[in-house]
């Protein structure tokens, strides 16, 4: 069953987040938060989707290591997908390509989770 | 009355700066769970240590619901019961007043009868009625030790007992070490530091001085938080907003005096303004500040609020306390006793009791002063009028010539600095550019520049030098202990664009500011000095400079002429760094072929959320125009976030503007991001850097990302901020291929 709106999507027991076009201080604590409900009801498999996201800044980048040791931490999986050139190449630069798998589309980062089960603690 | 105060503040038109310190109070205050250090607030009188305490609890008490916030001011000279019955009642109500969101119960006055029915009322389920109870027990029993203790002990209590503990903050707790006790009785301080250290709950604690109290809680796990003055441009922008709602006439330069001078004291500051409204005087020039400063010394309220914080126990105090403030460094006890002969005993005293009123500091017998500059002042008023004799006007004379020699001197100060500073930062911008010779030629610019205009040079490249890439800029002091004559910097670097032992090069630069040109006298002097520090540089290339703020005496032109030193004066260092700056695209780099006029569009941010994608969204524009792929146009856009966050951070002021400078060339896109802040740059900023394999560090990653997504970044420290530039290459034009 899928659920959904418009800044996530409910797969199952997974969940699919969009974040907003910047990721700041402010849009990262939006996904952070949004991180926090899913946990909290029990949803450990997560996709981010950067497809609509431009401009990630060193302050979300911070934010989303937090998300991911989070998310780690509570024995949950996290993937990212959709990622704009500029944004993979800032990823490569503060080492986060090597620590979380990054996918083309959504779809495959969902296959990817499906497949792997609950196997995807690292790269 | 949401939001309203429940304890006395001054009106937040009259309070400035204090948002940062208050911000992290309240929210170290709210993280209870995370089992961070206590505080330690300290800081010189009329800091603004209490409004901020009470500002803090304004905002805990109506902003969260995860702590009680318990406000508490120390009064020196209670009794141990009366402080314990005081504290207790303190307690109580604001517990009640938070949990049933009524003001109004913190402020009653109420006999602790009174307390007992408020108790059993509204807290029947918390410890208090239990805590109060106690209380009226040991009071009817005499027993004083377990006043203290249950008193002292109800924040633990009370916190362990409930989902939302209590947020303790002591203000003025230096004057805990006040309350009297029997001989035999319990000791209040040690009691409460005992409770403060049990860990059960937070606190805060505000003092003047690290008290014996205080210092045995500085060694527990605690933080301390200094509250300085206000910072030069807080305090400049307080002086215009409290001047703007008075009416007053301002001239900014002398509000810049008058923060200076004031040492960002809050309270000195209002005072001025308000002696200048009463006065119905504008503060326009020196002469006004000093004669409003003087009057407000002598007989206005900053000299009243001194004359009552100041307690003097007789002439000996004045004597003892005017030396100890006008020594140079520090004096001793023992230099104070062969002066006065004083008893030890008696000087033990004096200096006990100014070290509490933190005007001296006592270090193994050494005496050093540690009031401020008003403070200072006020003594030595104090010292003239009653132990010399000296009328009050003649003495307020002579603060004022003083005041008036001491601006001069310090804008005399800056303006030498200035330039020295000026001519540094030209250097580190010479990145391996091509220059005219003639800006270094002072004989031959001064035969080719007439009435503003410099007559085309003759000769091609011939007329042009290449400038090296500065790596680094000292002052060469160290390597000359003990010479005398004009400052003497070294800008090391390489020149060709190589950077190998052989295209190594040191430049030696001697910047005369002073209002009389270069002369023969400083030539031979720098020639001399030249000849030690080349030594320094036995295998490298070494070029030799000397910049004179009012040019070359004619003499000393030829002279320097003749051995080959470079020579340049204002008009000259303005047009090189024109040449350098203001136009890169006629710059010539590796060929020295001339690249097309640059275009230049400035942008000024507010400091307002997301005003640098207002910067993201011109950088796009401008690339797209220059014919940058998307992928470029993508790093710069992130790689000018970052810059223009960086500057918003380090800005010395929260309402700070950004400006930023775009320079499109035929090659490359610059774009210069600069405050009005002393930012760190990149050598403050922590950076972060990845390791294979582990997950990131979480901060810092600002200067590496820029790093990563542009060609070039540099940071330049200005007279007047940071600027940090950005340079992206057009794709296969890098290095002058046009």
């Amino acid at each position: 069953m899928t659920t959904g709106q418009r800044n996530y999507r409910e797969l199952d027991d997974k969940v699919v987040l969009y974040p907003h076009n910047y990721i700041n201080d402010i849009e990262g604590e939006k996904l952070e938060d949004m991180c926090e409900v899913f946990l909290g009801k029990g949803l450990k498999k997560f996709v981010i989707d950067f497809s609509d996201t431009e401009i990630i800044n060193s302050i979300g980048i911070s934010i989303l290591i937090g998300i991911i040791e989070r998310i780690r931490c509570a024995g949950g999986t996290i993937l990212f997908s959709g990622l704009k050139k500029v944004n993979l190449d800032i990823f490569r630069i503060v080492g986060l390509t090597n620590v979380i798998q990054v996918h083309p589309t959504e779809v495959e980062a969902v296959d990817e989770m499906k497949r792997a089960g609950g196997g995807l603690l690292g790269k | 009355m949401k939001n309203k105060a429940i304890f006395n503040i001054c009106p937040d038109g009259e309070f400035f700066g204090r948002s940062m310190e208050i911000d992290y109070v309240f929210a170290r205050g709210t993280e209870v769970q995370k089992h961070t250090p206590n505080i330690y607030l300290s800081g010189n009188r009329w800091m603004g240590k209490t409004e901020v305490l009470r500002r803090v609890h304004r905002k805990l008490f109506w902003g969260q619901a995860s702590v009680v916030p318990v406000y508490y001011q120390f009064r020196g000279g209670q009794s141990v019961s009366a402080f314990a019955e005081d504290f207790i009642k303190e307690t109580a109500k604001q517990y009640m007043a938070f949990m049933l969101r009524n003001p109004e119960l913190a402020r009653v006055e109420v006999s602790l009868d009174k307390l007992e029915r408020l108790v059993e009322e509204n807290a029947e389920e918390t410890e208090l009625p239990g805590i109060v109870r106690r209380h009226r027990e040991a009071r009817e029993a005499r027993d004083l030790t377990a006043e203290l203790r249950n008193a002292v002990g109800a924040p633990a209590l009370l916190s362990l007992n409930s989902s939302a503990p209590v947020f303790l903050m002591l203000d003025d707790l230096d004057a805990a070490d006040r309350i009297t006790s029997p001989s035999d009785g319990p000791e209040a301080g040690g009691e409460l530091a005992g409770a403060l250290v049990s860990g059960n709950f937070s606190f805060i604690a505000a003092s003047l001085t690290a008290s014996s109290l205080t210092t045995g809680l500085v060694k527990g796990h605690i933080e301390t938080l200094e509250l300085t003055g206000l910072k030069e441009e807080e305090a400049v922008s307080m002086l215009l907003e409290l001047s703007r709602q008075y009416h007053l006439e301002t001239s900014s330069e002398v509000l810049v005096q008058a923060a200076r001078k004031l040492g960002g004291n809050p309270m000195y500051l209002k005072n001025l303004i308000w002696a200048a409204h009463r006065a119905g005087r504008d503060i326009m020039d020196i002469r006004d500040l000093a004669d409003l400063y003087s009057g407000e010394l002598v007989a206005g309220n900053t000299g009243f609020a001194l004359g009552g914080a100041i307690r003097l126990n007789g002439l000996n105090d004045l004597r003892v306390l005017h030396a100890a403030c006008t020594a140079y460094g520090s004096t001793s006890e023992e230099e104070l006793k062969d002066r006065f002969r004083y008893g030890h005993e008696e000087l033990k005293d004096m200096l006990s009791s100014f070290a509490t009123m933190a005007l001296v500091t006592n270090t193994l017998g050494s005496i050093k002063w540690a009031g401020d500059g008003v403070m200072r002042d006020y003594i030595i008023y104090m010292y003239e009028t009653r132990l010399k004799g000296k009328s009050p006007e003649e003495v307020k004379t002579r603060l004022v010539r003083d005041m008036l020699k001491e601006s001069f001197s310090s804008r005399g100060e800056e303006v030498r600095g200035r330039f020295k500073e000026e001519v540094s930062q030209l250097v580190s911008t010479f990145d391996g550019n091509m220059a005219q010779k003639v800006f270094f030629d002072h004989p031959s610019f001064a035969s080719k520049y007439k009435d503003g205009l410099l007559r085309a040079v003759e000769g091609g490249e011939a007329g042009d030098i290449r400038l090296p890439h500065v790596v680094g800029c000292f002052d060469a002091r160290r390597l000359e202990v003990g010479e005398a004559g004009q400052p003497v910097f070294i800008a090391h670097g390489f020149q060709n664009d190589r950077y190998d032992a052989g295209n190594e090069v040191a430049w030696l630069i001697c910047v005369k500011e002073a209002i009389t040109p270069v002369n023969i006298g400083d030539v031979e002097n720098f020639l001399r000095r030249a000849a030690f520090l080349r030594e320094n540089f036995r295998s490298i290339r070494v070029i030799r400079w000397m910049v004179g703020m009012e040019g070359f005496t004619e003499e000393a032109a030829r002279r320097l002429s003749k051995e080959g030193v470079y020579s340049t004066d204002t008009v000259q260092l303005g047009m090189l760094r024109g040449a350098l700056n203001a136009a890169p695209g006629t710059k010539r780099k590796g060929g020295g072929a001339v690249l097309g006029q640059a275009k230049e569009f400035e942008i000024v941010l507010p400091g307002s959320s997301k005003s640098e994608l207002v910067a993201a969204r011109a950088a796009e524009e401008i690339g797209t125009e220059m014919g940058f792929d998307d992928n470029a146009i993508g790093q710069i856009r992130a790689a000018l976030v970052e810059a223009c966050i960086n500057a918003f951070e380090h800005s010395r002021t929260k309402s700070s503007k950004v400006h930023l400078k775009f320079i499109a060339d035929n090659d490359r896109l610059t774009i210069n991001v600069q405050n009005g802040g002393s930012g760190p740059g990149a050598r403050g900023l922590k950076r972060a850097i990845a390791r294979a394999g582990r997950m990131p560090q979480k901060r810092g990653w600002g200067v590496e990302l820029m790093k990563g997504l542009m060609d070039e970044v540099r940071f330049e420290e200005l007279v007047e901020g940071t600027r940090i530039v950005l340079v992206k290459y057009l794709a296969g034009k890098r290095s002058g291929e046009v």
